[in-house]
């Protein structure tokens, strides 16, 4: 933590930067902090309630931030991914930000919790992740933990869903998809959606009806998988601000899945790797067409 | 099951949407046309510039306004138009079915085909194939009725059920005079 | 209404299920299958859940996420609008928090402004409101700060108090009689008011001190501060993710959207929405009075503390701390009150 605290002064005191986005003690838990003068460095913590992927701010759609300036962010290795896909898909110079990596031997799922790290508490994205730090950072510092070999409680959940007969998956989303409320927390707070205007808010045409029953709901998470197929980084954060409690990361992984099997790619924070939607193979499997 | 013969009657007949490229599909589906071949005439047309312009929610749209299947078709690998529209609606379609099919629609209700302008044939056995497909599968009304608003609908619960849901939430809760197990919003 | 009574845990449970059996709808607080606890529809007394907050409000019960106003039927260029006679059967709330009652009761002054909003009223009418005193909240409630408490009556129709072997009983409205008078066999003598004193006053030890009771400092402060810098502060952290009006019981705004199921007919509904979104103020021509993130954190706290106060003399906020509770970001409405008074009695409040 000093380690974090030095870098992000001197980052300051020196110019570098105007604010460095990290994480700070907050009223309920750990949460965003926004830090612009050298002293404010001190507020900076990371440890493993520090959930949130930052790489969100950096996204376009936050006009707000603009007048920070000149940002440094404290990243995580899966958050590297993020900004790897802010970069690859043009919407971040790379020179723009200062990274400042933090090791990390995985996070809980909630910034709030009193839990310590474990197999039982720790999030379920953590368990098998490869990185315990990334390489996309201009700085790195802490120390990093052992990490969670898995296995991933979704990926079970998903291979059960998918070995039961599609009337029972279709009920098993019916009721899923039901609860949600369509307030988009999911679409807001993911750092790979970045569109100025969502389809899912434009009229002329309506492709995705703004009502929240069933229908609508169909739609919206129809176009949501669609849009974030080989660009989600598994971050987790849809499904944890979902008020309602929707599991979205069955979803996401699921197409995760797909993209790995069919096209092998995994998010990575190389931006230089293409993405998969937006590029193809001419040898491509078509197994599918007739 | 031959899908020329015409359904008997009261028999369900699927309405499946296509949507077919301008350059190769949909001249081939003309060429089938012209050339008088016996086909079922369950399918309506989209013509659109190429596969690579087909977005999946014209599928979700059109399952929504009714139809029962689907076929997207358009000019095989290397034969493009614009080059390379229908790799990219190949990775993309891909990607769409795996999603449907784990969302719990059937992917047999959606066909893809690469039929080519001179493939009228292919063309009448894609749809032919698609029609016998869907008219086993049924009508979707799992979609379509996935919400179901009536202006004038004789009463539909009793008020014993009114508000209430099998474990269901809060939509369900909040719909008035809704039974349970009957489509939503069914308002007397 | 003053009168009191008193009935027995076994009675409440026989309650339940005597108006069940009358085919009266019961909902409560219960828990979920992703293990939260939600009002829902309950089948006996056993599902209700009282020792944590309900993660949604009871705003849903009376303002559906999506309800469908109309049918509409294009003939040519003429337009038929065919009614949806809604009805609303009677239905009893078992187990709501005093913050989430009296939300409702806040909304009366917005629903019956300019319009009386039939379907808010329909449902007013036919529920009724049985609110169990609260056995206290978290760091973020902070009820008494609006007027209100752990054991506030206001918009229950009965308040029922945890005492001896059951509840003493407070019949707060006409309508909380009526139910009273229905299952008289269930109601009796029992534990007085002074069996709960205790109780009430732990609960309200443990929200008071929050955020201090000085609505009208705030008040006061946010009309005169539309311009100052904190609002850019505090809207940083913010994603305009609304979350936080979701969860919230007083947020009410909503959209009106017309639905074509074919090419001649369509549905119109209204949908819950929200300030915090960018297109919640988009204009057609493409501007945007509210440009960014700021003016929508300014608007939020300035709807509830300020513009609803200077209308209607009433709070749009109990309290309940659900904003603070859902935000992803750690926004919290009782950190950004205290900096507001603060500012506003001279002690600072910078972060
Ligand atoms: S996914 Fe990996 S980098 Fe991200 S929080 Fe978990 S362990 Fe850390
Ligand atoms: S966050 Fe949850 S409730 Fe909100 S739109 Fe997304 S899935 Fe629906
Ligand atoms: S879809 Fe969800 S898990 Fe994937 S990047 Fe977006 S917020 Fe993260
Ligand atoms: S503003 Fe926050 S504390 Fe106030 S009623 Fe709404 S959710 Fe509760
Ligand atoms: S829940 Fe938090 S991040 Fe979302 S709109 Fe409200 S204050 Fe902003």
């Amino acid at each position: 933590m000093t380690e974090l605290r030095e870098l992000a002064r001197r980052l300051l005191s020196e110019g570098t930067v105007n604010a460095v986005l990290g994480w700070e003690e907050g009223p309920r838990g750990a949460r965003p902090a926004f830090v612009t003068t050298p002293d404010g460095a001190d507020r900076l913590i990371f440890d493993h309630r520090c959930v949130h992927n930052l790489a969100s701010y950096l996204s376009p759609r936050r006009p707000h931030l603009k007048r920070l300036g000149k940002v440094a962010m404290v990243l995580k290795p899966c958050d590297a991914r993020a900004v790897a896909g802010l970069i690859r898909e043009t919407q971040v110079p790379r020179e723009n930000v200062v990274l400042i990596g933090v090791r990390c031997g995985g996070v809980v799922t909630d910034p709030d919790s009193d839990a310590t790290l474990s197999e039982a508490t720790v999030a379920d994205r953590c368990r098998g992740c490869p990185d315990r730090e990334g390489k996309l950072a201009d700085h790195t510092v802490g120390t990093a933990g052992p990490g969670f070999p898995g296995p991933s409680h979704r990926a079970q959940k998903i291979e059960e869903l998918a070995a039961k007969p599609a009337d029972q998956r279709w009920a098993f989303w019916q009721a899923e998809l039901e609860k949600c409320v369509r307030c988009h927390a999911c679409r807001q707070v993911c750092p790979m959606c970045f569109c100025d205007r969502c389809l899912a808010d434009k009229t002329q045409p309506r492709w995705i009806e703004s009502s929240p029953h069933a229908r609508g709901n169909m739609a919206w998470h129809v176009a949501r998988a669609m849009h974030l197929a080989g660009r989600c980084v598994d971050c987790g954060e849809c499904e944890r601000v979902c008020p309602q409690g929707i599991p979205l990361g069955l979803i996401t992984r699921k197409i995760a899945s797909v993209v790995a099997e069919r096209y092998d790619f995994r998010p990575s924070d190389d931006p230089a790797v293409p993405a998969p939607v937006g590029t193809y193979r001419m040898d491509d499997p078509q197994e599918f067409i007739l | 099951m031959d899908s020329t013969t015409p359904a008997t009657a009261g028999g369900f007949e699927p309405r499946i949407t296509a949507f077919v490229c301008n350059w190769c599909t949909y001249t081939g589906a003309d060429l089938a046309g012209t050339s008088r071949l016996q086909m079922a005439s369950n399918v309506r047309i989209i013509r659109l510039p190429c596969t690579g312009r087909i977005d999946p929610m014209f599928i979700t749209k059109a399952f929504e306004r009714g139809a029962d299947g689907i076929i997207v078709s358009g000019c095989h690998p290397a034969d493009c138009h614009y080059n390379a529209g229908n790799y990219h609606a190949r990775r993309r379609f891909a990607i769409f079915r795996e999603l449907m099919d784990f969302l719990g629609v059937d992917p047999s209700r959606i066909t893809f085909s690469w039929v080519s302008a001179s493939e009228g044939a292919k063309w009448r056995d894609v749809v032919n194939d698609a029609v016998t497909r869907v008219r086993a599968l049924g009508p979707f009304t799992a979609y379509r009725n996935m919400v179901v608003v009536q202006a004038t609908a004789p009463k539909s619960s009793s008020p014993e059920h009114a508000g209430e849901g099998e474990g269901l939430p809060m939509q369900s809760l909040a719909a008035d005079g809704v039974a349970p197990g009957a489509s939503k919003e069914v308002t007397a | 209404m003053s009168t009191t009574t008193f009935i027995r845990t076994g009675d409440l449970k026989g309650l339940v299920a005597d108006l069940r059996a009358a085919g009266v709808g019961v909902a409560g607080p219960a828990r979920t299958s992703d293990g939260a606890v939600d009002y829902r529809s309950i089948t006996a007394f056993d599902d209700v859940v009282l020792d944590a907050q309900p993660r949604n409000s009871l705003k849903q019960f009376f303002l559906p996420p999506t309800e469908p106003l109309f049918k509409y039927q294009r003939k040519g260029s003429d337009v038929a609008i065919l009614e949806i006679s809604a009805t609303f059967p009677p239905r009893v709330i078992v187990g709501a928090r005093p913050c989430d009652a009296a939300a409702v009761d806040v909304l009366d002054h917005v629903m019956n402004w300019d319009y009386k909003d039939e379907p808010w009223f329909g449902r007013r009418e036919a529920t009724t409101i049985v609110t169990f005193a609260c056995p206290g909240g978290d760091r973020s409630c902070f009820c008494t700060a609006v007027g209100l408490g752990p054991d506030a009556t206001r918009g229950s129709d009965l308040l029922l108090v945890p005492a001896g072997d059951g509840y003493y009983v407070e019949v707060v409205t006409e309508k909380g009689k009526r139910l009273v008078d229905a299952y008289p066999k269930r109601f009796g003598a029992g534990a007085g008011v002074d069996a709960t004193l205790s109780y009430r006053e732990k609960a309200r030890a443990s929200v008071e001190g929050h955020v201090p009771a000085r609505p009208d400092v705030i008040r006061q402060w946010v009309q005169e501060h539309f311009e100052d810098p904190f609002w850019a502060d505090i809207s940083l952290r913010c994603h305009g993710c609304g979350g936080c009006a979701a969860a919230c019981p007083t947020c009410h705004c909503f959209d009106i959207v017309d639905e074509p199921e074919t090419l001649t007919e369509g549905t119109r509904r209204r949908n819950w929405d929200t300030c915090q979104t960018s297109v919640f103020t988009a204009h057609a021509s493409g501007h945007n009075p509210r440009a960014d993130q700021c003016g929508r954190c300014r608007q939020r706290v300035n709807h509830k503390f300020a513009i609803y106060p200077a209308r209607f003399n009433d709070i749009l906020c109990t309290g309940c701390g659900r904003c603070a509770r859902t935000c992803p970001a750690g926004q919290d409405v009782t950190e950004i009150l205290n900096r507001i008074v603060a500012m506003a009695t001279g002690q600072g409040g910078a972060a």
